[in-house]
């Protein structure tokens, strides 16, 4: 009788254990899908001011034809990358090359007159900020996250249930303040 | 010792502490057994609960009101908006608070609400005209931890809880002095027992009420650690407390109750009966010590400041 309770007792207590630990990967997990959803809204937003941008440069400095061509094609890499990382470089391209066009807008004084140059000039930068906060929390999210998965004992179950190492929003290691740790593709 | 260590060891010394708080409740509830048996101890804590139900779910409505926060438009503060936008999307939470300004001269800011998904964070005037926008983005950032970290929910139950104890022990003791305890047998464990609950009864309030400033200013600690995180910047948070130290206005409509939710105390004195004290009832700890601890979280040290000495 008392063997029979032991082992109810024992029985149902790693019950609710392994039911609490698969809902804290749970949502840790939804917390970095959340986050690269923001990420994601950001980098399209960013994605549709850029041909206005563009447009607007080019009345006045159509023969700048390198630069326009590169920021077209670094922003049709940001919606071809497939995966954090590759996502990340593409998203630093674009921005070193919207930088270069920035940079040749400032010698055209009349553009930057405009009124339409400069809502775009400042929702572009907003947008860039946005990007930026919404990669710090993904990065601390993720990192969070691939330690919860990878610490025992969760080790032993975590890719049993289906839980993946998830990427950092990060084109190389020069982000020093989140380490990179070996990954598996997410997607 | 590093960001995460740092918040990690907050929240486990607020663990401890609202145990510490939970053990001090039962104490008094047993030292009102012993004194006064099973009766009057379930009387005084239906009465006990009940208070505390009545004041949780009336703090809600009681904490907008004595701010004098307005509600503001984005064409109005933009910078105040992007601030505010910027830091909840690093924060992660699930929706953007609302915008508040209070018209005032003097630096500050709070966040105020019931949790992340409906809360508002409000700037003083004063505050927008003296931070720039990456000292403002740290002032927003700190008040987007206290949001994350659940600090105005938490501040609400330990004002509650200090509320019951100091009512509870009111009566007990009340009772005590009048009826002499209840003299149903003279054993020497329950006069023990009853010496111990009475020196529990007096010092249960006082320590609630050092347990309450101690909660706070652990968690303005904790709220600056993670403001830092969150702005990936703890030099401009330092930079904001330290133009929020040189500034010497006190923001107008002070009050105790919403004390701990500004970033700066708004309740300092720097002379008078309270300074002898040496800060032991103040709700936030030394601006110093703050931007202190940000510099070595950081690895940075501000440059040397000009504006006082």
């Amino acid at each position: 009788m008392v063997v029979v309770i032991v082992v109810v007792v024992v029985a149902v207590v790693l019950l609710l254990f392994l039911a609490l630990a698969f809902n804290h990967l749970v949502r840790l997990r939804n917390e970095t899908e959340a986050g690269w959803a923001n990420i994601d809204v950001q980098l399209k937003r960013r994605n549709d001011l850029i041909p206005n941008l563009v447009e607007a440069v080019k009345g006045y400095a159509a023969h700048e034809r390198g630069v326009f061509d590169e920021v077209t094609q670094a922003r049709a890499a940001v919606s071809s990358a497939s995966g954090p990382a590759q996502t990340a470089q593409a998203s630093d391209q674009l921005s070193g090359a919207m930088g270069r066009l920035f940079a040749v807008a400032e010698n055209y004084p009349q553009l930057r007159a405009t009124e339409n140059f400069q809502q775009l000039q400042s929702e572009l930068t907003d947008t860039e900020d946005k990007i930026a906060a919404a990669r710090r929390y993904y990065n601390s999210v993720v990192q969070t996250y691939n330690t919860a998965i990878q610490s025992f004992p969760a080790v032993l179950y975590a890719g049993l249930l289906g839980f993946r190492a998830r990427q950092f929003f990060a084109a190389d290691d020069s982000d020093k303040a989140v380490p990179q740790v070996s990954t598996t593709p997410a997607q | 010792m590093t960001l995460r260590e740092q918040i990690r060891r907050n929240y486990e010394m607020t663990a401890v502490l609202l145990v510490f708080f939970g053990l001090l409740i039962a104490g008094v509830g047993a030292a009102l057994y012993a004194a006064y048996g099973r009766g009057a101890a379930i009387a005084v804590a239906v009465i006990g609960v009940v208070w505390a139900l009545f004041s949780w779910f009336m703090s809600k409505s009681v904490v907008s009101a004595t701010t004098g926060a307005q509600p503001v438009t984005k064409q109005q503060y933009p910078e105040l908006y992007k601030a505010v936008e910027n830091m909840s999307i690093a924060a992660g939470l699930a929706a953007t608070p609302e915008v508040r300004v209070v018209d005032d001269p003097a630096p500050n800011a709070f966040a105020a609400g019931r949790g992340p998904k409906d809360c508002y964070v409000c700037a003083t005037t004063g505050l927008l005209q003296t931070m720039d926008q990456r000292e403002l983005e740290g002032v927003i950032s700190h008040e987007m931890a206290h949001v994350q970290h659940r600090d105005v929910r938490l501040m609400t139950l330990v004002a509650v809880l200090v509320g019951v104890i100091a009512l509870v022990s009111d009566i007990a003791l009340r009772l005590l002095f009048f009826t002499g305890g209840r003299r149903r047998s003279s054993s020497p464990a329950d006069l023990i027992l009853l010496a111990i609950g009475f020196a529990g009864l007096i010092l249960a309030p006082i320590a609630a009420v050092g347990i309450q400033l101690a909660i706070s200013r652990r968690r303005e600690y904790l709220a600056d650690a993670g403001g830092a995180e969150i702005s990936g910047d703890p030099e401009g948070l330092a930079l904001a407390l330290r133009k929020l130290m040189d500034d010497p206005r006190e923001i107008k409509h002070m009050n105790r109750s919403t004390a701990h939710l500004y970033i700066e105390g708004p309740l300092r004195n720097a002379t008078g009966p309270r300074s002898l004290l040496g800060g032991l009832f103040d709700t936030h700890p030394p601006l110093e010590d703050r931007i202190a601890r940000l510099e070595q979280m950081g690895g940075f040290k501000l440059p040397p400041d000009t504006a006082t000495a």
